[in-house]
C-alpha cells in the first residue's frame, strides 16, 4: 500500500532550478501522469521520487515513511525507463529476474516468478532472446515485466512509449491502463504527450517551468484550464487565443479584440478587474457555418471525422474552427463565422491565470 | 543508319573519359603496390635472413632468398643448452638465447597491461559517472606521450637506484632497488599506459547509457554488483582492445628498458639491441630470428585491433 | 515483500568486510578510490622522480663517487650543459631530422591516402599492408634498416648499375658518411611513421561529406577546384593534428639512432635524446645529465603546450561540427 506525498520539493542543479517547490498527494492505486513541455522538471521529479537524484529541499514520503535518504533499491517501487534499459548482453530472462537475483532469490523462485510476469505480458515464447532481437513492442513489454515481477508498490515511468511507433504507442494505452487495472498499484506516468495523459490518467499533474500549473481529471483540465499554458497544451488543434479588452454595452460584458465584439455571458465576468484579457476558445467551439462575423478561408485540413478550417479575419488575426467534414470549404471561401460565448475561456493577459 | 557527328561526339567523349579512368586507376595502383613493396622490404629481409645459414648471412652480392634454408637461427636462440656445439661456435660470452628476455617480456607486459587496464577502467568510470578529477586528464595523455621517454629515464634511474635503496635502508634496514628488477619495470610501465587507458576505456564506458545503471539500482543492485554485473560485462569487448593496445606499447618500448634493466632483467628489444652492439662478428640470423619473434605477434596483434589503433594514436581528435 | 527486502539488507550490514564494502561503495567514497589510486601512483613513480632529479642537477656530483658525497653547487651544471656545443648541435639536429622526416611523412602519407580514398578494389589490402610498419616495434626496424644499409646489402646491390657506370667501388659503407647516414637514420623514421601520417589523413578523407563534394561538382567546379576549395579546407584539422602527434614524437627519436649509428661518425647523427642518453648511461654524468634534461623538459614543455592547444582547437571544431 503506498501513497506518496510530495512536500515543497526542490531540485537545483547548479545555479538553475529544476523544480521549484512541488508539493503533491499521490493517492494509493492511483494512474497520475504527470504532463509538460520538455524541460518543465518533470523527470527531475520523477527521479527524486525514484531515488535516483537526491532533492535539495523538501521531502518525499512514500507509504507512512520519508524516503528521503532510502536507496533507490529499497523504496518498494519499479520504474520504466525511456529508452527502456533492458541490459543488452542478458537474455530476456535475466533481464526480468535481476532484480531477484540481487535479493539472491532461490532459483526455483526466480523461475517461477520470472515466468508468471512473462505470462501475464504474452512474452514466454521471447524469454531466451536477447533484448536487440525484440521488436519495439516486444521490448516495452520485457521492460514492464521486469518492473512487475518484483511487486512493486508504485511503478514509476519516464516517458516509456516515446520510442514507438504511432499505432503501437494507442495500443500500449490501452494495455497500461488495463495493466493498471490489474495491479492496483500506483502508478506515476511522465510524459510530453497531452494525448497520451488525457487518455489514461485518473488524474494529470501539468508542469511548466519547474511549477505545478495544475492538477485534475483529464476532463476537468480539458474543460477549465487554470491557466492559458494548461490551456493551449492540451487539445489537438491548439486552442484559439484572442488579445483584447472587456468592456460592457447596457451592463452587458463584452469581449472586444480589433473588429470582433463578442457579448459574453455575465457570470462569467462577475471578479474579473482587469479589463486586459486574453480569451480562449476550441476550435469546436468555432462555428463557420452561420454566424454574424465574416471571414475567409485558407487552409482546409481534413481530418476524417471533421475538418479544420483556418480562417482569417478583420486584420490578418487568424481562427481554427473544427466543422463536420460534410460542410464544403475551399480555401479563399468567404464565411461566417460564431464563437459560442458559454465556451470561451478569458485569462489574465499579464500571468496568465483564469478569469471567468 | 549513320551516326551524325553530333550523337557520336558524346559518346566518343564518353568512351574516352573511361579509358582515362581505366588509366587512372591503373596509375593509382602502380604507386601502391610499389609502396607497399617499398614497405615490405625490410620485412621480408629480416624473415629471410632468419633462415639463412651463417655463410648467407653477409654476401656480396646478398642472396635475395637463402638458398639452403635453415631453421638453425630459430634453433640456437630458443636452445636451452647454450655450449651445444653449433652455438658455441660463433656465441662468445653472452649467452645469446631468447628464453630469459621473452619470460621477461611477457611477464612485464602483460602484468602491467592488466594492472593498468584494472586501474584504468575503474578511474575511466568514476571519470564518466561522477566527473571526478578528471577535467584535465586529457592532457595528461598527450603530456605523456610527448615528453621524450629519456627525460623520464633519467630521473627514474636515480630514483630506482638511489633513492629507492636510500629510503628502503634507513626505514627497512635492507638494501632494495627497483633499478633492474621486473617490479620497477611494470611500475613505470604501468604508469605511463594508464593515461591511454583511461582514454581508450573512457570512449567505451561512455557508450554505456546511464540508464541500464539506474535501472539496476531501483532494482536494488549495489554499486559494485552493478558495475561487476552491468557494465564491465559491456565494455568487455573494449577492455580486450585497450589491453592489446596497451600490451603492444609495452612491448615495443626500447629505451626505458634499455636505461633501466640489464643484466638481471631484459625484454626483448633490449636483447636484439644487445647484439647489435657487438661491432664484430655480428649474430645476424639469430638477429633476425629474434626480430621476427619480436614482430609477428605485434603485426598480429595490432591487425586485430587495427581499427581502434587511431583512437590511442590520434587521442580521439578524429572523427570515425 | 518489503520485510524481506529490509532482513536482506540488514544481513549484508553485518560482518566486518561487508560494512567496510558497504562504506566503499558509499558515493562521495567511492567516486574517489580509483582517483587516489592513479593520482597516488603517478605521483610516486613520476613526480617524485621528477623533484628528485632537479635536487641532483644542482649537485656537484663527480662520476662514481657515491652520492653520499655530493653537495650542492648551484647553477653550475646548468651553465655546463648551455656552454656545451654538444647540447646545441645534437638539439639542432634533432630539428632538423623531425623537419625533414615529418614533412616528407606528411607528404608521402597524404598521397597515398588520396589515393587509397580514390580506389575501391583491393582498399583493404592497401590499409592492412600500409599500417605494417607503425606496428613494428622500433628497434626491430632499425635492426630491419642495419642490415639494409650495410655495404654488402640489398641496398648497395639495387644501386650496382649505377654505381658501376660511375665507376665507383659499389660497396659503399652508407652509415660512414655523415650526411648519408643522417638520411638513413630519416629514411628509417619515414619507412616507419608514414604509416601513421597515412592512417590521419585516410580518416580524415572518408569523413569528408560526400554531399558536399558533388554539389560542388555540380556547380561546375573542376577536379582539382574541389581539392582546392572544399576538400583540402575541410582536412585542415587531419593536417594539423598529423603535423603536431608527429613532430612530438619525431623529436624524441632515440630508437633507430642507438641501432644504426650510435651517434656517429663523429656526432653527426646525434639528437637530443641520444645526447642525454650518452651523458648519463655512458659518461655516467648524472649530476650533468640531470641539469640537461630538466632543461630539454623545459623546452618541450613549451613544444607540447603549444601542439596541445593546436590539437585542442582542431577537435574543438570537429566537435562543434564546423568542419
Amino acid at each position: 500500500m503506498a501513497n506518496i506525498r510530495l512536500t515543497e520539493l526542490v531540485k537545483e542543479f547548479g545555479s538553475t532550478v529544476a523544480v521549484k517547490g512541488i508539493s503533491l498527494d499521490i493517492e494509493n492505486g492511483e494512474f497520475l501522469i504527470i504532463v509538460g513541455p520538455s524541460g518543465c522538471g518533470k523527470t527531475t521529479t520523477l527521479n527524486m521520487i525514484s531515488g535516483l537524484e537526491t532533492p535539495t529541499a523538501g521531502e518525499i514520503m512514500i507509504g507512512d515513511r520519508v524516503v528521503n535518504d532510502v536507496e533507490p533499491g529499497d523504496r518498494g517501487l519499479g520504474m520504466v525507463f525511456q529508452d527502456l534499459a533492458l541490459f543488452p548482453h542478458m537474455s530476456v530472462f535475466e533481464n526480468i529476474a535481476f532484480g531477484l537475483r540481487v535479493q539472491k532469490m532461490e532459483d526455483q523462485e526466480v523461475q517461477e516468478r520470472v515466468r508468471a510476469a512473462a505470462e501475464a505480458l504474452y512474452i514466454l515464447p521471447l524469454l531466451y532472446k536477447r533484448p536487440n532481437q525484440c521488436s519495439g513492442g516486444e521490448s516495452q513489454r520485457v521492460a514492464l515485466a521486469r518492473t512487475i515481477v518484483n511487486n512493486p508498490d508504485v511503478f514509476l515511468m519516464d516517458e516509456p512509449l516515446s520510442s514507438l511507433d504511432a499505432k503501437l504507442r494507442v495500443d500500449m494505452r490501452t494495455e497500461l491502463k488495463r495493466l493498471h487495472d490489474r495491479l492496483k498499484a500506483t502508478f506515476v506516468y511522465v510524459t510530453h504527450d497531452q494525448a497520451e495523459a488525457m487518455t489514461m490518467a485518473d488524474r494529470i499533474v501539468v508542469m511548466n517551468g519547474g511549477k505545478v500549473e495544475q492538477v485534475g481529471s483529464p476532463l476537468d483540465i480539458y474543460d477549465t484550464p487554470m491557466t492559458q499554458f494548461v490551456a493551449g497544451f492540451f487539445g489537438m488543434p491548439t486552442m484559439n487565443f484572442l488579445e483584447g479588452v472587456l468592456t460592457s454595452s447596457n451592463g452587458d460584458p463584452i469581449f472586444k479584440s480589433g473588429s470582433l465584439e463578442i457579448s459574453l455571458p455575465e457570470e462569467s465576468t462577475q471578479n474579473i478587474k482587469d479589463n486586459k484579457v486574453v480569451l480562449g476558445i476550441r476550435s469546436e467551439h468555432v462555428s463557420v457555418s452561420d454566424g454574424a462575423l465574416r471571414g475567409q478561408a485558407r487552409i482546409i485540413e481534413p481530418l476524417g471525422d471533421a475538418s479544420l478550417v483556418y480562417f482569417e479575419f478583420g486584420e490578418e488575426e487568424e481562427l481554427v474552427a473544427k466543422v463536420s467534414p460534410e460542410l464544403r470549404i475551399s480555401p479563399g471561401d468567404q464565411l461566417m463565422f460564431s464563437l459560442q460565448a458559454s465556451h470561451c475561456h478569458l485569462f489574465d493577459q499579464s500571468d496568465g491565470h483564469r478569469l471567468n | 543508319m549513320v551516326l551524325s557527328p553530333d550523337t557520336a561526339s558524346p559518346i566518343q567523349s564518353k568512351r574516352q573519359a573511361m579509358r582515362k579512368s581505366r588509366r587512372r586507376t591503373i596509375v593509382r595502383h602502380t604507386i601502391l603496390i610499389l609502396w607497399g613493396l617499398l614497405i615490405m622490404f625490410p620485412i621480408y629481409w629480416m624473415v629471410q635472413t632468419s633462415f639463412k645459414d651463417s655463410g648467407e648471412w653477409v654476401t656480396w652480392p646478398p642472396n635475395w632468398v637463402p638458398h639452403s634454408p635453415t631453421l638453425q637461427n630459430y634453433g640456437q636462440i630458443f636452445t636451452f643448452d647454450i655450449t651445444k656445439e653449433g652455438v658455441a661456435r660463433q656465441a662468445t660470452e653472452q649467452p645469446f638465447n631468447i628464453w630469459g628476455a621473452l619470460g621477461d617480456s611477457v611477464l612485464i607486459c602483460t602484468l602491467s597491461a592488466l594492472i593498468a587496464l584494472f586501474m584504468g577502467t575503474f578511474l575511466a568510470y568514476a571519470i564518466s559517472r561522477f566527473n571526478v578529477g578528471g577535467s584535465k586528464f586529457r592532457h595528461s595523455v598527450l603530456i605523456i606521450r610527448m615528453i621524450p621517454p629519456i627525460v623520464i629515464a633519467i630521473p627514474l634511474l636515480m630514483y630506482y637506484a638511489i633513492m629507492v635503496p636510500l629510503a628502503a635502508e634507513t626505514v627497512l634496514g635492507t638494501r632494495i632497488s627497483l633499478f633492474d628488477t621486473r617490479v620497477g619495470m611494470s611500475l613505470l610501465y604501468i604508469t605511463i599506459t594508464l593515461p591511454f587507458v583511461i582514454w581508450m576505456m573512457l570512449t567505451f564506458i561512455e557508450e554505456v547509457p546511464y540508464s541500464l545503471e539506474h535501472a539496476a539500482r531501483i532494482m536494488g543492485a549495489g554499486r559494485m554488483y552493478t558495475l561487476r554485473r552491468v557494465v564491465l560485462p559491456l565494455v568487455a569487448s573494449g577492455m580486450v582492445v585497450t589491453f592489446l593496445f596497451v600490451f603492444i606499447l609495452n612491448w615495443a618500448e626500447f629505451l626505458l628498458a634499455l636505461t633501466l634493466t640489464h643484466p638481471d632483467v631484459t625484454t626483448l628489444p633490449v636483447l636484439l639491441n644487445k647484439f647489435q652492439s657487438a661491432s664484430e662478428g655480428r649474430l645476424y640470423g639469430p638477429q633476425a630470428a629474434i626480430g621476427t619473434i619480436i614482430t609477428i605477434p605485434v603485426i598480429v596483434l595490432g591487425m586485430i585491433i587495427q581499427k581502434h589503433l587511431i583512437k590511442g594514436f590520434s587521442f580521439g581528435t578524429i572523427r570515425k | 515483500m518489503n520485510e524481506r527486502v529490509t532482513t536482506v539488507a540488514d544481513l549484508r550490514k553485518d560482518g566486518i568486510t561487508a560494512r567496510f564494502s558497504a562504506w566503499l561503495s558509499q558515493e562521495r567514497i567511492f567516486r574517489w578510490i580509483p582517483f587516489v589510486m592513479v593520482e597516488g601512483m603517478i605521483i610516486c613513480v613520476l613526480i617524485i622522480p621528477f623533484i628528485l632529479t632537479i635536487y641532483i642537477s644542482f649537485l656537484r656530483w663527480r662520476a662514481n663517487r657515491p652520492f653520499e658525497q655530493a653537495y650542492l653547487d648551484g647553477f653550475r651544471n646548468y651553465e655546463a650543459v648551455l656552454s656545451d656545443p654538444g647540447f646545441w648541435l645534437s638539439l639542432g639536429r634533432t630539428f632538423y631530422f623531425a623537419g625533414s622526416a615529418v614533412i616528407l611523412e606528411l607528404i608521402i602519407g597524404f598521397i597515398l591516402a588520396m589515393l587509397v580514398h580514390r580506389i575501391v578494389a583491393g582498399r583493404r589490402i592497401y590499409i592492412t599492408i600500409f599500417l605494417i610498419p607503425m606496428m613494428v616495434v622500433p628497434v626491430v626496424a632499425g635492426y630491419n634498416f642495419s642490415m639494409i644499409y650495410l655495404d654488402s646489402g640489398p641496398l648497395n646491390e639495387l644501386l650496382w648499375p649505377l654505381t658501376s657506370l660511375l665507376g665507383i667501388n659499389p660497396r659503399i659503407r652508407w652509415l660512414s658518411n655523415p650526411l648519408a647516414a643522417q638520411w638513413a637514420i630519416i629514411l628509417a623514421d619515414i619507412w616507419q611513421w608514414t604509416s601513421l601520417t597515412f592512417l590521419i589523413f585516410l580518416s580524415g578523407f572518408s569523413a569528408l561529406p560526400p554531399q558536399l563534394i558533388n554539389a560542388a561538382r555540380i556547380m561546375g567546379a573542376s577536379r582539382a577546384q574541389v581539392f582546392l576549395w572544399v576538400e583540402l579546407p575541410l582536412l585542415k584539422p587531419a593536417i594539423v593534428i598529423a603535423i603536431v602527434i608527429r613532430s612530438m614524437e619525431a623529436l624524441k627519436m632515440f630508437d633507430p639512432i642507438i641501432l644504426l649509428t650510435y651517434g656517429g661518425p663523429g656526432t653527426s647523427t646525434q639528437t637530443i635524446a641520444y645526447y642525454l642518453w650518452e651523458q648519463v648511461w655512458q659518461f655516467n654524468k648524472f649530476a650533468y645529465g640531470a641539469a640537461a634534461s630538466i632543461l630539454v623538459l623545459i623546452l618541450f614543455s613549451v613544444l607540447i603546450f603549444v601542439g596541445i592547444y593546436l590539437l585542442g582547437r582542431q577537435s574543438e571544431a570537429v566537435e562543434r561540427g564546423e568542419v
